[in-house]
């Protein structure tokens, strides 16, 4: 009886094999997988690599910066330029200002005289 | 395995160690019956034994170095096919539904017999712990015997047996055609 329930199991338990697509998934998979363990040596490689790809990209920061620096230099010359040539307004207005004022006082002190003269005559 | 086939075995095993992918990938071939079955009849459905199979075999990649022979490997592939699986179910710890579609898979399997009884039978086995399920299939379907059955799970021999006769009685009180032998056996 017991061997009957055994060779029953035996039965029902026969291995069986997986999908082929499975199986060429795993094969993919497990050998890509060892690939990748076995390039130590490419990563040292890429480690010596290294510096020439941090040299380009130092030099590429300082070309950032430098056009940077220099952009905003010309902004301060443009701003300098600005103020100097409103300072000079500024100062032709005051000229200006200072001329009228002096003609204003000839003409009014003219106008004084002339009214000064025709009551004394 | 005979001496002749365990030397090829080996040869195979050194050469897979040393990094030959060709000899990864015949190692592989020649095991994943064996491990994605132990899975298939551990967790049940397809997808979860083709994801342990999978897991197994790139484990194993990683620690091909540790192997020291074609025999170690077989013990190896076992113990952790069986752990993993136990691992799993004692994590889900629900019961296990087996889909139409891995059912299909497992009749066309079979070869002679009655593909009924031995899908019920397989059913039955589902239903059983963890742990009893790596011992009746480390027993009925890897053929090992009771003391690799307990080197392999880590396990007293004392509970080894104990978990197959109490399987067996599980699966012959459950079984229609074992039960009517046994009732045939008891009145004779």
């Amino acid at each position: 009886m017991s061997e009957d329930i055994e060779s029953r199991l035996r039965a029902a338990l026969r291995p069986v094999e997986p999908s082929e697509e499975f199986s060429r998934t795993l094969l993919m998979r497990v050998t890509a997988d060892r690939s990748s363990q076995s390039n130590g040596r490419s990563h040292v490689r890429r480690r010596f690599k290294a510096p020439a790809r941090w040299f380009t990209a130092s030099v590429a920061a300082s070309l950032l910066v430098a056009v940077g620096i220099q952009h905003h230099l010309q902004g301060e010359h443009e701003r300098e330029s600005g103020l100097e040539a409103r300072r000079q307004v500024i100062e032709a207005l005051r000229v200006t200002s200072q001329k009228l004022d002096l003609a204003y006082e000839a003409v009014k002190s003219q106008s004084t005289s002339l009214a000064d003269d025709q009551t004394g005559a | 395995m005979n001496d002749e086939a365990s030397a090829i075995a080996d040869e195979q095993l050194a050469r897979a160690r040393s990094g030959e992918r060709a000899a990864l990938a015949e190692l592989i071939r020649a095991h994943q019956r064996s491990v994605y079955s132990l899975a298939l009849r551990m967790l049940g459905t397809r997808d979860l034994a083709e994801d342990l199979t999978q897991d197994v075999f790139m484990q194993l990649n990683g620690n091909l170095k540790s192997i020291e022979s074609s025999k170690h490997l077989m013990f190896w592939l076992r113990k952790v096919t069986t752990y993993r699986a136990i691992d799993h179910l004692r994590r889900q710890s629900r019961l296990v539904m087996t889909p139409l579609e891995d059912e299909a898979q497992f009749l066309s399997t079979v070869d002679g017999g009655d593909p009924l009884l031995q899908r019920h039978l397989r059913s039955l086995l589902l239903g059983l712990s963890p742990s009893a399920r790596a011992v009746v299939l480390l027993r009925y379907q890897e053929d090992l015997d009771l003391v690799d059955i307990a080197r392999t799970l880590d396990m007293p021999i004392d509970t080894v047996k104990s978990h197959l006769k109490r399987s067996l009685e599980t699966l012959r009180r459950n079984t229609p055609g074992a039960a009517s032998t046994r009732c045939r056996d008891e009145s004779t």
